[in-house]
């Protein structure tokens, strides 16, 4: 497995594992602080000193970067369609000058959810470019 | 209409052999790559860029045509 592939498992474990603590809090605890902050776990992306063109110091070759590069875009088309929709979602049901209050939690939530989101599908994305070369 | 998509084909897997059997780690430890890129170059999965092209067919001591051959695409309506 190259080092490209393990930083797609590795980001779409924490990122599993962020969803799955956060359904797990919101079913015993409601929302609040201590639900919101699972996010955190969102962290241990940073363990292996991992980034979308790095994995443990070592420099990602060409074929690596592409991938990275296609993930990444993968990953912001996918939170731009997000954006729109949500967007689109306010304005259809809120109405254009409706005044929304929004609670701190439900925007920090928000911002979680996207970068979630953005993470997981370029993990994603990286683990099915991989497919079709043999393993190690 | 059919179509086809252009396709380099490379002869990586047989000049390896012909070099003394040279393994795909050592390739890729001389071309400045991982193994699993060169992987996927033998499967197919993957075009390289031009520099790692003349990367690879400097390892051999060929030229870059001897390594990849470009089949142009062909259609029909």
């Amino acid at each position: 497995m190259s080092d490209s592939e393990k930083w797609g498992w590795w980001t779409l474990g924490v990122v599993a594992l962020t969803i799955a603590a956060y359904v797990a809090f919101v079913a015993f605890l409601g929302h609040g602080p201590a639900t919101s902050s699972v996010f955190a776990l969102l962290a241990l992306t940073a363990i292996p000193a991992s980034s979308r063109r790095y994995f443990k110091g070592r420099t990602f070759d060409e074929r690596e970067r592409q991938i990275a590069h296609r993930a990444g875009a993968a990953g912001f088309s996918v939170f731009w369609l997000a954006f729109v929709g949500v967007i689109l979602a306010i304005y259809f049901i809120k109405g254009w000058n409706a005044t929304l209050t929004v609670p701190v939690w439900a925007l920090d939530e928000t911002l979680w959810w996207a970068a979630s989101l953005v993470m997981g599908v370029q993990a994603l994305t990286t683990i099915v470019l991989h497919r079709g070369v043999p393993h190690d | 209409m059919t179509s086809r998509e252009p396709e380099i084909k490379n002869h990586i897997r047989r000049l390896r052999f012909d070099h003394g059997e040279m393994t795909q780690d050592q390739l890729a430890k001389q071309a400045g790559v991982t193994r699993h890129t060169i992987m996927a170059l033998e499967a197919g999965k993957y075009f390289p860029s031009l520099l790692l092209a003349f990367r690879i067919a400097r390892v051999f001591g060929v030229s870059v045509e001897q390594v990849f051959e470009y089949q142009a695409a062909e259609s029909s309506l």
